[in-house]
């Protein structure tokens, strides 16, 4: 997006899906009657215009208004993981089929000589429980296939879909970049036109995964233009504080049981796992304690993926500790139409 | 991670021609179900119930049909059966994934929690081998419930009818479900049936005419009975309207048994699979 004003800086702004998408809903009546499209900002208007130049000397102009954003920073170097693996899309995607749409997680296994896609369910308990299923794959399958550490992540499913969805429509293979679980993972589609990072959030390892394996998970996309940018000081490092990065250790295990959660507030829109003080025992690596969906009334839970909280190994606990709710940013727009979970929130 | 344990009670098959019609039929019919397991049978049981509506099914299939090589082992020699109680979409999933399988197994497995472990192996577009498992948990029924479980004896109808193109029936009785929560399914030896609704504002009746009678097990009892009179049960519509929706194929066989304000019962083949299906009177 070009900014045509006299400022030559970069513009960072947000458009709502609901305003776009409709103006480049007809594919096909667009490639017959379009013949040149424009897209520039009136900054002095807030607004993007998108202007079609159709045969005939018609012309459609699209006014879209935009607001002024500042998307969080992502600090990943998907390129230092031990574990990269790129497939076609449509190899994950005939695995993707094998799960039902209530499994809110799955488990990506690997060692040197398989991978394994499975469901991460809880133990069934009754006959109403998920199935579990799993599926492995040859790495044969794979594009590239480089597996230095063995490795079992779990992350959201949901996200996974989409993603696939997304990367179908260009063609390019998906690769996947990760290493331990608790460390985020990335998912990257790198096109000719276009570069696509979706970092997504993946379950810490505990000793004991009983209840509510909920996670966080998040996708922020960026194209190419803007490339990741880091704190000097925090250089390449995944695992430091970055002001602008929300760091968050995912547990899927719930400490304090009895507790309800009562700082629900901002957070709960995004049906993310609240961050608990954990009272006491300092040396739990597992400082947050998550809750149950029912303890949540109305939170949308897993359904809603614009949270950009980005799960990590802090090696900084004692901060988290006295400052619980440091870098927890608010949801800006609750009314914002998060389903595609394509968006920061903030 | 799960530990594979063999169970007291082993069962393996495989599968040599996949057909996940029938567990998707059963999905159609009933949320949860029974699967018997015998020697040379397998049964999708619905029991009656209050919880549904008073409704019972019973499906069959003889496993030789499906399977290549068939094992159990039931709880004694003279109780040579298995009692599985599952989620009929658990399954009906699992064995989607099998449609363009190379080989199909389906085994009876106890880790922490009794399973039909259902194994596929799938062949993909890169022609490379792919393994893909579902575990479906399922409660194992003990004997003592056996009893409830048995085949429902067929009573004698009073009237006994081929039934019309099933989709017909069900685009039918789906309007009727808009206008009245019960349906009156009448018919006679004269090969007519009817299906009506009755409201304070608004009766409609839709006719089906030359359908046939199948040949009556008794002759002294369709002597009796005057051909042209109706026999007719008032039942739930939504309970025909869900055993409609669960055919998505045109029977082989459909016939219609009418006991007067009692019950109606559907008894059906489709080419190897038989299903019955039993609606009472509404009360």
């Amino acid at each position: 997006m070009n900014d045509n004003d006299s400022t030559s800086s970069n513009l960072n702004c947000k458009l709502g899906m609901k305003s776009i998408l409709p103006i480049f809903r007809c594919l096909n009546s667009l490639e017959r009657n379009v013949e040149k499209c424009k897209i520039f900002t009136r900054s002095d208007k807030c607004k993007v215009v998108i202007e079609f130049l159709c045969r005939h000397g018609i012309r459609r102009t699209h006014n879209v208004c935009f607001q002024e954003s500042q998307p969080l920073q992502v600090i990943f170097e998907k390129n230092m993981c031990s574990n990269t693996l790129v497939i076609q899309p449509r190899v994950l995607a005939e695995a993707i089929v094998l799960f039902t749409s209530s499994q809110e997680e799955v488990t990506l296994a690997v060692t040197p000589l398989s991978v394994c896609l499975k469901s991460s369910s809880d133990e069934p308990v009754d006959v109403t429980s998920s199935v579990y299923s799993e599926m492995f794959v040859g790495p044969d399958e794979f594009d590239f296939f480089q597996i230095g550490v063995d490795s079992e992540i779990t992350f959201c499913f949901k996200e996974l879909k989409g993603i696939l969805t997304f990367s179908e429509a260009t063609h390019a293979p998906i690769a996947i970049h990760f290493d331990f679980p608790g460390k985020p993972m990335a998912l990257s589609i790198d096109d000719m036109l276009l570069e696509a990072n979706f970092i997504l959030a993946t379950l810490a390892d505990e000793p004991s995964r009983a209840s509510s394996p909920q996670s966080l998970c998040l996708s922020p996309k960026q194209k190419r233009s803007e490339p990741l940018s880091s704190n000097s000081e925090a250089g390449k490092n995944v695992t430091s504080k970055a002001p602008e990065c929300i760091l968050r250790k995912v547990a899927p295990k719930r400490l304090y049981p009895k507790e309800t959660l009562t700082d629900v507030s901002a957070l709960e829109n995004c049906g993310s796992p609240i961050m608990k003080r954990a009272n006491g025992d300092r040396s739990e690596v597992s400082e947050s304690s998550v809750s149950d969906t029912e303890e949540v009334p109305g939170s949308p839970y897993l359904r809603k993926f614009s949270c950009m909280f980005f799960g990590a190994v802090s090696s900084n606990r004692q901060e988290r500790f006295n400052h619980p709710f440091d870098g927890l940013a608010t949801a800006s727009d609750s009314e914002e139409d998060m389903n595609d979970g394509s968006f920061s929130t903030f | 991670m799960p530990h594979w344990a063999p169970v007291n009670l082993p069962a393996a098959f495989l599968l040599h021609s996949v057909t996940p019609g029938v567990s998707n039929m059963i999905a159609k019919l009933a949320k949860t179900c029974t699967l018997r397991i015998s020697p040379d049978k397998l049964n999708f049981i619905l029991s009656d119930k209050v919880a549904n509506g008073g409704v019972s099914m019973w499906c069959e299939l003889e496993q030789e049909n499906f399977f290549s090589e068939f094992q159990m082992e039931g709880v004694s020699a003279e109780n040579n059966e298995i009692y599985l109680e599952l989620t009929s979409e658990n399954l009906s999933r699992a064995l989607k994934t099998a449609q363009n399988a190379r080989a199909l197994k389906i085994k009876l497995t106890n880790k922490h929690f009794p399973c039909l472990t259902v194994s596929i192996e799938l062949l993909s577009v890169s022609n490379s081998s792919r393994i893909v498992t579902h575990d479906i948990p399922v409660r194992v029924i003990p004997r003592k419930l056996w009893k409830d479980l048995r085949e429902p004896t067929v009573p004698d109808a009073d009237v006994s009818i081929y039934l019309p193109v099933l989709k017909t029936m069900k685009s039918i009785v789906e309007k009727m479900k808009n206008i009245s929560n019960h349906l009156i399914i009448e018919a006679n030896l004269n090969g007519e049936l009817n299906l009506k609704i009755e409201t304070e504002l608004v009766c409609v009746t839709t006719h089906f005419k030359d359908l046939g009678n199948p040949p009556s097990a008794s002759e002294d009892a369709s002597q009796d009975r005057n051909p042209g009179q109706m026999a007719e049960v008032r039942i739930d519509i939504r309970r025909l309207l869900q055993f409609l929706a669960g055919q998505q194929v045109n029977p082989t066989k459909a016939v219609c048994n009418i006991v007067s304000n009692k019950i109606v019962h559907f008894d059906l083949l489709h080419e190897d699979v038989s299903l019955q299906y039993f609606i009472p009177a509404f009360s």
